[in-house]
């Protein structure tokens, strides 16, 4: 089998400055992680590459195998996992740095919006990553860079008094660059990540109210969410099997739910005291859509994801309810 | 001409209700949400990753901590998606229930460490906002609340799902296969993915 360099560009409404894949004979899986199944895009660099498309939901493949990832999250977890691990990330939702993976995301292996009319054949010449010539002459360089850098603070010993001052503004100024350096990361958070839900939940709950629609919305939802056995069910039905990893990604179906339901508690329609069973049961299908990359994340054998994800999802179809339940007799004291 | 004017009413209309939702969020929560994300930050730095390890690796041994400590650590301390990674202090056949744990309480952990999910803020948010605003006395004992039972359902999910492994281990014949990864753990190879590859 021999192996083509592929090109992939971002698609409408995409972020990243296109990748170009080329597979070896170590390095020749595209690895499927869309919710099971195989991936157009997935499929079309496999067959354009030469590569293996593989579906990441039930097969669990070394990292070093892996040519590129291809996934499904416009969201904040997915899509910071495998650009971390410097694995190229084709993402089929335009998705853009994000979450708290956000500065691992970076336009050298991440490309976002892509449909199989992205992936096409490289020219003659294209350099792919992982083959690049100068790699060299860069570690090199920085080597020499950090040699540089760490010569004149051996010079920095003082003793006595000044020591004391010397290690005294050391400390304040440690303290103080990690204050300043998290106040950074939350801005970033927020300006990344909050701030963008909070702009889109905000159209969707004025949409939704300014129109009437939250009124019949509350009028369908109050009679399953207004008692406790409604509860249950909405337990039970989030926590089925094959619909759980559906509902999962980026808790965005629990988080509009959510906020409807807050806005329905803050109405009256719904009891105060039904706040915390309602927590649980729009809840239960919370991180099966993520259980093999989390798996791996844990650094799992191939074999324990294999019975791993069953396990969690048949485990999730009896705690989801029992959550609600326990949820419900906790909210007494409320 | 009625018409016209109906329509640019009610265009603007909707977009003045978005506005004013989204004034209240950002009023709202933004700014107690970003002093607490720089503490709660600032703080994890401080305690430093070392330190958390090993108190990890201790809350591993038995089960009730298993999946109670060493979850609640994980995702205060490294945070959603990266608390999964505590997974590979873990014998193989542990490990899914403590995925299950751990990412149960990415939830319930946000009504005091909103830093541990900040992507994912509106589960908790968006209902207790709700409460916040008709019953302002109840929201202290809702947030504590749905912290603690997060606990209890973290550990009924741990347990459960262990169980659930183990006869999927013996109904699927994997006996040897997990026995193996067994002894290579109690060999003190706790890196489960670097020793074998994949094998499948």
């Amino acid at each position: 089998m021999s192996y083509q360099a592929v090109k992939i560009v971002k698609g409408r409404g995409g972020w990243g400055s296109g990748l170009t894949l080329k597979p070896t004979e170590t390095k020749n899986v595209v690895l499927s992680v869309t919710g099971g199944g195989i991936h157009p895009v997935a499929a079309r660099i496999a067959e354009l590459s030469g590569a293996e498309a593989v579906d990441g939901f039930v097969n669990n493949i070394a990292d070093d195998r892996v040519l590129c990832a291809v996934i499904n999250c416009g969201g904040t977890a997915r899509i910071g996992v495998y650009p971390k691990k410097r694995i190229p990330t084709v993402d089929i939702y335009p998705g853009e740095p994000g979450g708290p993976l956000a500065q691992f995301i970076t336009d050298d292996i991440f490309v976002s919006a892509v449909t199989p009319n992205e992936v096409s054949l490289a020219e003659a010449g294209a350099v792919a990553i992982g083959h690049e010539p100068a790699g060299g002459i860069t570690a090199a360089a920085a080597t020499a860079a950090v040699e540089q850098g760490m010569a004149p603070k051996a010079a920095v010993q003082a003793t006595g008094f000044m020591g004391f001052v010397v290690k005294f503004g050391n400390a304040i100024g440690y303290l103080i660059n990690t204050l300043l350096s998290s106040g950074r990361q939350a801005v970033k958070l927020t300006l990344n990540t909050i701030i963008p839900f909070m702009a889109y939940v905000s159209l969707l709950i004025g949409i939704v109210t300014y129109t009437g629609l939250s009124q019949w919305i509350a009028n369908a939802v109050t009679p399953l969410a207004g008692n406790v056995f409604g509860l249950i069910l909405l337990g039970v039905i989030v926590g089925l099997p094959f619909l759980s990893p559906i509902l999962g990604p980026g808790a965005a179906i629990a988080q509009v739910i959510g906020v409807l339901m807050g806005t329905q508690i803050a109405a009256g329609s719904l009891p105060v005291q039904y706040s915390l069973p309602t927590l649980f049961a729009i809840n239960g299908q919370v991180g099966c859509d993520f259980v093999p990359v989390g798996l791996s994340l844990g650094e799992s054998e191939p074999e324990t994801v294999a019975v791993g994800v069953p396990a969690v999802l048949f485990s999730r179809q009896i705690t989801s309810p029992v959550a609600v339940i326990i949820a419900y007799f906790a909210s007494f004291l409320i | 001409m009625d018409q016209i004017a109906w329509f640019a009413e009610h265009f603007i209309g909707l977009f003045n209700e978005s506005a004013k939702s989204l004034l209240g969020l950002i009023t709202g929560i933004l700014p107690t949400l970003l002093v607490l994300l720089t503490a709660m930050y600032a703080i994890t730095t401080w305690i430093g990753e070392e330190r958390v390890t090993r108190a990890v690796k201790w809350a591993g041994k038995y089960s009730v901590t298993r999946y109670t400590i060493m979850p609640i650590i994980a995702v205060i301390i490294l945070t959603n998606p990266m608390a999964y990674t505590f997974g590979r202090f873990l014998p193989e056949k542990y490990k899914p229930a403590f995925y299950d744990a751990a990412v149960s309480f990415v939830h319930p952990v946000t009504a005091f460490f909103p830093h541990a999910n900040a992507g994912e803020l509106f589960v908790w948010t968006g209902v207790s906002a709700g409460v916040l605003k008709i019953a302002p006395e109840s929201y202290a004992r809702l947030a504590v609340l749905y912290f603690l039972v997060g606990i209890i359902v973290i550990l009924m999910r741990g347990i459960l799902t262990q169980w659930i492994t183990r006869l999927l281990i013996n109904r699927g014949g994997h006996q040897e296969t997990f026995k193996r990864f067994d002894e290579m753990y109690e060999a003190g190879q706790i890196q489960g993915a670097k020793t074998e590859g994949s094998v499948l």
